[in-house]
């Protein structure tokens, strides 16, 4: 059985061979400059006062030269689409394909058990498709190491400057992308067992893992572990939005980068609170005059208002735990999806 | 070694139709004492029939004592059908055949009726020879 | 003789539509049975409850003495080709063979070369490739060389040109010869089977109409022809099959076991396909619920 796996998986592997060799070659050719890059921007053993302004100016200095930038997306937005296509093109018509043909009919009259025929043929595949897309993921991570670094530095300004836990970074690095794989995949193989068509289950599986790709980072991983809370004075904010409705009353909006003394902490809410400690979003009448200045007086003046921002967070030293946490609720799911396709295949079908 | 043929239309059974091409054969001189009939493995692939179907006929010679089995080996020849003294009555028959069929074309008989009148004279006689 | 296949109230349902209904056959072993009847009768369904790839609703079903589909020892005993004869396009020929080699314990390797040389085919080309007899042959060599002790096959024959036609029963039946098969063949048409089947299965309406070896039937059944007369007028040991009727004539296809001795009826012998007819005529009278016209 493991013979025929391989002999029917044999093209979909050279396949993700050659894209992964290909992936390979094209990082192994820009990273050794990418790196002198860092080692020139004198990041390394920098005084910590110095430390944010060179990696800012760093990482600028990279997205400003343009393919880095692009590179950076293109690994990112490869290891986001291996799970999907994996489980396209190799979870749907693993099954779905033999139903469709007939050739289960073929496979399941030779004198091995269908349990067994399934067991073989999900494990390996699996498991290939969990190791290509952590293969990818790991060669983006040892090309990306100086941008991450930087941004561990506390760089910022440039849309390079993505924290470990933004949507995109933290789906891609870790072990994520491995659950991410394991779930599209068993999703594919599982759709193809109940619709026993190779295209519909293609379908229903990209639709229904493009919704919990898209549900996760916006509603789940925030609430995996509480969140931690805080205020902070207004002039440590980084950026600061406001619509001009008249003198009297204009909105605004805070929001920050960075949180004082919780470097690379995940910012999950942030609002503005008054002295009471009440939300508002109503600029005083006398800040409004020194918005039209510049932006600090006009944050000088909130805070001499007794205006401060209120924050949610997670603090970094949690990475991990949402690594993991998420990872085993993906495994799970996929599990799930295993068993079901067990029950459906191999119970005496009455 | 002999090859058997099949009629699907005749309605004979093909069974039947094995056993009258072996005695026909036998008649002909075309299979004598000692011969071996074709496997049966080889008739029924040969002829696209049940296995079991050459077997019954195979049988059946051999409980009219024409031939016997040798497990392992195949079925043998080891009867013949009055042999020696009908091949030799054969020539005379056949020219006396010849005149007659001379005579009945002169008469005006065409084919059909020729066989028509062959074919009811013989059954009759065969009911007289019962009687 | 042991049983090949032992069905006892045998059933199968979808939902709420019977398949296979009332199934109870001792099929014997050593004997190329012929399973006849209509597209929707219920063959597939039987076949599948055989090779273990579906379970019965209602019944039981024993294949040679074990339960179908039962792991891998009762997978090997019993060989199946589907309808359409599937394989793997885009497998070559040879990969087919290796297919068998891994996942058959008996698998006959040598037979299998053999036949695939002798059948011309090239072992290097995809079977996707091949015309619609070639990949019957193939599939047929894949059934016959694990050494089964059964074979199924399911309308083998049915989208084949008659040239393939011959071939594939010429194959079958030089396997029979040489392994000693029961073989268990399904078809909706009766002139397929006439040749190699020496027992016959009639499968209409979800239900078996008959089943016995092909002699005994061919024995058992006549065809009375004589004045008309009422069906139900006949002695006990008779079984009208189907009649029909003029105003001064009746014909009717009985089955009985003994001599007809009623001197008024003309008795000849029925073919099987007539016989196949009869029933399958009888089964979707009653299916009708129609009453036997007069014929004018």
């Amino acid at each position: 059985m493991t013979w025929l796996t391989w002999r029917q998986f044999r093209v979909q592997a050279f396949t993700a061979a050659a894209a992964l060799a290909a992936f390979a070659v094209l990082l192994a050719a820009t990273g050794p400059h990418l790196a002198s890059l860092y080692a020139a921007s004198g990041i390394r053993g920098c005084q910590p006062a110095s430390c944010g302004q060179l990696a800012s100016n760093f990482l600028q200095q990279l997205y400003a030269a343009g393919t880095y930038w692009v590179l950076y997306l293109l690994g990112i937005v490869i290891i986001l689409l291996a799970a999907a296509v994996i489980g396209l093109f190799w979870g749907a018509p693993l099954i779905a394909r033999e139903l469709e043909t007939g050739t289960s009919a073929l496979a399941w009259n030779q004198s091995i058990t269908r349990t067994r025929w399934l067991a073989v043929k999900l494990t390996l595949t699996g498991l290939a498709a969990m190791a290509v897309t952590e293969g990818l993921s790991l060669m983006q991570a040892w090309w990306a190491a100086p941008i991450g670094r930087a941004v561990g530095y506390g760089a910022g300004g440039t849309n390079l400057a993505m924290g470990r836990f933004s949507s995109l970074v933290f789906a891609t690095h870790g072990i994520t992308p491995l659950g991410y794989a394991a779930f599209a995949f068993t999703l594919g193989v599982t759709a193809g067992v109940l619709i026993r068509r190779t295209v519909p289950a293609m379908a229903v599986t990209l639709a229904i893992f493009a919704v919990i790709q898209i549900a996760m980072p916006l509603w789940i991983r925030p609430h995996l572990f509480p969140a931690h809370h805080s205020v902070i004075p207004v002039t440590s904010l980084e950026s600061i939005s406001l619509q001009q409705g008249g003198l009297n009353g204009s909105r605004f909006n805070l929001g920050a980068e960075n949180l004082p003394g919780q470097p690379g902490a995940w910012l999950l809410s942030s609002g503005a609170v008054n002295a009471a400690g009440q939300a508002t979003s109503t600029s005083p009448a006398a800040c409004t005059t020194q918005s039209m200045r510049n932006t600090s007086a006009f944050m000088d003046c909130l805070a001499s208002h007794g205006i401060r921002e209120a924050v949610s967070y997670q603090p970094a030293s949690r990475y991990w735990s949402f690594q993991w946490t998420e990872t085993a609720i993906y495994l799970a799911l996929a599990l799930a999806l295993t068993g079901s396709c067990f029950w459906r295949l191999t119970r005496r079908r009455t | 070694m002999i090859e058997f043929h099949l009629d699907g239309r005749s309605g004979v059974a093909p069974y039947m139709q094995l056993i009258h091409q072996v005695r026909q054969s036998l008649r002909l001189g075309l299979l004598r004492e000692g011969d071996q009939l074709p496997k049966v493995k080889d008739v029924a692939a040969g002829l696209a029939i049940n296995p079991n179907t050459v077997l019954k006929a195979y049988r059946e010679l051999e409980y009219e004592g024409l031939a016997a089995a040798r497990p392992g080996i195949g079925t043998f020849v080891t009867g013949t059908l009055g042999g020696g003294a009908s091949l030799a009555a054969h020539g005379p028959l056949r020219r006396d055949l010849q005149r007659w069929l001379a005579k009945a074309r002169r008469a005006g008989l065409d084919e059909e009726s020729i066989e028509a009148l062959f074919v009811s004279t013989f059954r009759s006689a065969g009911e007289e020879e019962i009687a | 003789m042991t049983a090949v296949i032992e069905t006892g109230g045998l059933g199968k349902r979808y939902r709420r539509l019977w398949a296979l209904a009332d199934c109870t056959l001792s099929v014997p072993a050593g004997h190329v049975v012929g399973l006849v009847g209509p597209n929707g009768a219920g063959k597939t369904t039987l076949l599948g409850l055989a090779t273990g790839m579906l379970a019965p609703t209602a019944g039981t079903i024993e294949v040679l003495g074990g339960r179908p589909g039962a792991g891998p020892a009762q997978l090997a005993r019993v060989g199946y080709l589907a309808q359409d004869a599937p394989v793997y396009a885009g497998l070559p020929v040879a990969a087919h063979l290796k297919l068998g080699a891994h996942l058959n314990p008996g698998w006959d390797a040598a037979l299998a070369r053999a036949r695939i040389k002798r059948l011309g085919l090239d072992p290097g080309q995809k079977a996707g490739k091949l015309s619609g007899g070639q990949r019957a042959q193939l599939a047929l060599t894949l059934a016959v060389a694990k050494r089964p002790e059964l074979l199924i096959l399911d309308e083998p024959v049915a989208s084949l040109d008659p040239l393939a036609r011959r071939e594939f029963l010429q194959y079958l039946m030089e396997s029979v010869g040489d392994q000693g098969l029961s073989v268990v063949l399904s078809s909706h048409l009766v002139a397929d089977l006439e040749r190699v089947c020496d027992y016959l299965i009639v499968l209409v309406g979800s239900r078996v109409q008959v089943a016995g070896p092909v002699e005994e039937l061919l024995a058992t059944h006549h065809l009375l022809s004589g004045p008309r007369r009422d069906p139900g007028s006949l002695p006990d040991g008779m079984r009208v099959i189907s009649a029909s009727h003029t105003d001064v004539q009746s014909t009717l296809l009985v089955r009985t076991s003994g001599p007809v001795l009623d001197p008024a009826w003309m008795v000849s012998e029925v073919g099987l396909e007539d016989l196949v007819l009869a029933y399958m005529s009888q089964a979707a009278g009653r299916g009708r619920r129609s009453h036997l016209e007069v014929q004018r």
